[in-house]
């Protein structure tokens, strides 16, 4: 077929005609897939903080507080608010150290350390996390039932009866073991998967790694 | 620990020196910058996901071009399957009009609009042909027979001059 050939001869008159890559462009490629998933990482857990702050605008705890007259309560609740943000604004940083350095590094070796670096600080803002919700479900139930005022015919009556005392710790620990539970199964679910993922790069990495 | 750097090292320089390959291939499957530039990651991944399995009984671009050719087809039959017929269309009555008077360069034209209207593994062939390279070579890059490779080239040329003269 003469219109082959003629491609043909074209074909091989333009073969080096590309713009050619480099090492460093190659060696970035290779290691993408691990910064995709770390950049997924800083994406969701800044989602994640700017639902919290969003959905605190929207839950008005400022009348509950007033009418408990408890000042100091009202600045121990802010000062715990201050506290989670700062720390949570921590591992948002450190997330994103971490996503830039994976997505430079061109060795394999530091790639891989970056890269179980990244899952334990994944693993400790979910603890945290976690930690935080048991801590503020306990004081706030505790707060309520303490210096809400609407609450004072209960707590005369949990003073005399050992029963409904029982019965209300068990409510306690079952709204903890709950919420809990529920955001255990999201958080397994959406950094779960994301550093399942990382860890299968991982594995590929440490097979090339004799 | 040098074992690994050594290995990645090695990838990389040889995939630099043959890149050209890769880009070919790219030419022939992706219009446009932006696509020629993510089939080559890909490819550029998918090889590197596979070089630890890579023993070197075969030269470094040999066990290029099948890798490289693989992804570009497992890609290719992912997203469109259908060519854009329209433009096909659109420049058919082009053709018709200059016939068999037209310049070479006009006619590579055509020629090359003409194989990007072939399936993957129709492109894929068409690729190896264009590199020279023999029908056993072809056989063994695609997985397919000798005389299967032989059959199917047959039937690209006649597809070809189909398109070509409608």
């Amino acid at each position: 077929m003469k219109e082959l050939d003629l491609l043909k001869k074209d074909w091989k008159k333009n073969s080096d005609s590309f713009q050619q890559i480099s090492e460093t462009e190659i060696y970035k490629m290779i290691h993408k897939k691990s910064s995709s998933i770390v950049k997924w990482i800083l994406i969701i857990s800044i989602l994640e903080v700017s639902f919290w702050t969003f959905s605190n605008l929207f839950i008005n705890t400022d009348d509950l507080l007033k009418k408990m007259n408890h000042p100091e309560i009202v600045l121990a609740l802010e000062f715990l608010t201050y506290f989670n943000y700062i720390v949570v604004m921590i591992f948002v940083i450190i997330f994103y150290k971490n996503y830039k350095t994976i997505s430079t590094t061109v060795a394999t070796k530091s790639l891989m350390s970056a890269i179980l670096r990244t899952r334990k600080t994944v693993q400790y803002y979910v603890w945290y996390n976690l930690g935080m919700i048991v801590i503020t479900t306990i004081l706030s139930y505790f707060i309520a039932f303490v210096y809400n005022p609407d609450m004072n015919f209960l707590r005369e009556k949990l003073a005399l009866d050992g029963k409904a005392m029982f019965f209300t710790v068990g409510i306690l620990i079952l709204i903890i073991l709950g919420l809990f539970g529920i955001f255990w199964c999201i958080y397994r679910l959406i950094y779960g998967t994301l550093l399942r993922r990382l860890y299968a790069n991982y594995k590929e990495l440490k097979k090339i790694d004799i | 620990m040098y074992m690994s750097e050594n290995l990645e090292q090695s990838f990389v320089a040889q995939l630099q020196a043959n890149q050209n390959i890769i880009h070919k291939i790219c030419r022939l499957y992706t219009a446009g910058e932006d696509a020629h530039k993510d089939l080559f990651q890909e490819i550029t991944i998918q090889l590197w996901k596979a070089y630890p399995k890579f023993r070197g009984d075969s030269k470094f671009s040999t066990w290029t071009y099948r890798v490289a050719l693989n992804t570009a087809i497992t890609l290719y039959r992912k997203t469109k399957r259908t060519v854009s017929t329209v433009e096909y269309e659109s420049h058919q009555h082009f053709i018709k009009d200059v016939d068999y008077n037209y310049e070479e360069e006009e006619q590579i034209k055509l020629m090359y609009k003409a194989v990007y209207q072939l399936n993957d593994i129709e492109k894929a062939l068409v690729f190896m042909y264009l590199e020279d390279k023999d029908y056993q070579e072809i056989a063994e890059t695609l997985g397919i027979s000798e005389v299967n490779a032989r059959v199917k080239m047959n039937r690209i040329k006649g597809k070809l001059k189909k398109i070509l003269n409608p």
